[in-house]
């Protein structure tokens, strides 16, 4: 039987509407960022307890520089880095990162970087919006030297749970339907095995679980926006949201989620990966 | 855009290659460019940013390509 030619299977993540997204966040106000600024001083600390120094590292997905700014504050850390490249998919988002060393703009899922180049390669809040996981991972272990260390940050399944099942009920409510408005995440139980596929030693998976209070939904969804992670699926629908779906939305958060004192909930949950390059490459 | 404002860091320059071919690049300075010859692509330095997006890249006309 004859099936024809294959048929290209579309990307999930729309990745040049996503840095189209991040170019325009560059400008956004520094507060907005503040869920990076928490993360990136957690995966800092992380290198911290690691007994060694990397002279060459790389922040692959710098956002503003959160954490060159986390590893400058963190005299032991600063200490343990002499050189730190910082890289981002959107230029002005790195030529927001400053002045602290080399920077570039990179996506994750083609580096320009000679096998062997880094001892540390740190990302924050940036991987969970690739196409092929897998394959930058892969590349990354490339870019590490012998006994480099990889340490990233990415969102996992139970992040914007809320969010997620807010939009649902409102669509599916005014609609009959839904269309997918947050994005799927990791599942922390895949992360190792996914370590361990790309070639690192010693993967190791975890999570922490961020909950963060707001006045209302609409000022989660502002900040979603203010640093480039609203919707960025290729299967989004396309169709502007309409204020009755919007306030549809809100309102279902607020009486599914909201606390004693009439604020909102949004969860986080943070899987940290850590992994190592073989000795001998 | 001034020459000595798109200098790209040396250290930089050591590690970097095409995202595409993993191949070697020719820093143009003049024109402030790294080319990659393999993929016949010039990616811009800007501000002394390189941007190693391929989607961002120049195409390579004939009479700029050195043999790979």
């Amino acid at each position: 039987m004859n099936y024809g030619p294959a048929m290209p299977i579309d990307d999930i993540f729309d990745r040049p509407t996503l840095r189209r997204r991040r170019d325009r966040a560059a400008a956004s106000s520094t507060e907005s960022f503040f869920l990076i600024s928490e993360v990136a001083a957690r995966i800092a600390e992380r290198v911290g307890e690691v007994n060694r120094q990397f002279p060459l590292a790389l922040d692959l997905g710098c956002h503003r520089g959160e954490f060159a700014a986390c590893v400058a504050a963190n005299e032991a850390v600063n200490e343990q880095i002499a050189t730190l490249v910082q890289s981002d998919l959107s230029a002005p988002m790195a030529m927001a990162a400053g002045d602290t060393g080399p920077v570039l703009a990179t996506d994750p899922e083609a580096l320009p970087f000679r096998a062997g180049s880094f001892d540390l390669i740190t990302s924050v809040l940036d991987l969970h919006a690739v196409n092929d996981l897998p394959g930058a991972l892969l590349q990354i272990r490339h870019a590490l030297k012998p006994d480099g260390l990889f340490l990233a940050a990415l969102f996992g399944s139970g992040t914007l749970a809320e969010l997620r099942q807010s939009w649902l009920d409102a669509e599916a409510a005014l609609k009959g339907g839904a269309s997918p408005r947050v994005a799927p995440f990791a599942e922390l139980g895949d992360c190792a095995a996914l370590l361990q596929r790309a070639g690192f030693t010693l993967p190791v998976a975890d999570s922490d679980l961020i909950t963060v209070s707001y006045e209302n939904p609409l000022h989660l969804m502002a900040d979603l926006k203010a640093i480039g992670q609203s919707n960025p699926l290729t299967g989004r629908n396309r169709t502007p949201v309409t204020r009755t779906l919007l306030s549809e939305a809100a309102e279902r958060y607020y009486t599914g989620f909201s606390d004693d004192e009439g604020r909102v909930p949004a969860s986080f949950e943070i899987l940290f990966l850590t992994g190592w390059a073989p000795t001998e490459l | 855009m001034n020459q000595a404002h798109s200098a790209i860091d040396p250290k930089l320059l050591e590690i970097l290659v095409c995202p595409l071919t993993k191949g070697p690049l020719r820093y143009d300075q003049k024109n402030a460019e790294l080319i990659s010859d393999r993929a016949g692509l010039a990616y811009p330095i800007r501000d002394g940013i390189p941007i190693m997006l391929t989607e961002e890249a120049r195409e390579l006309r004939d009479n700029e390509k050195k043999k790979a």
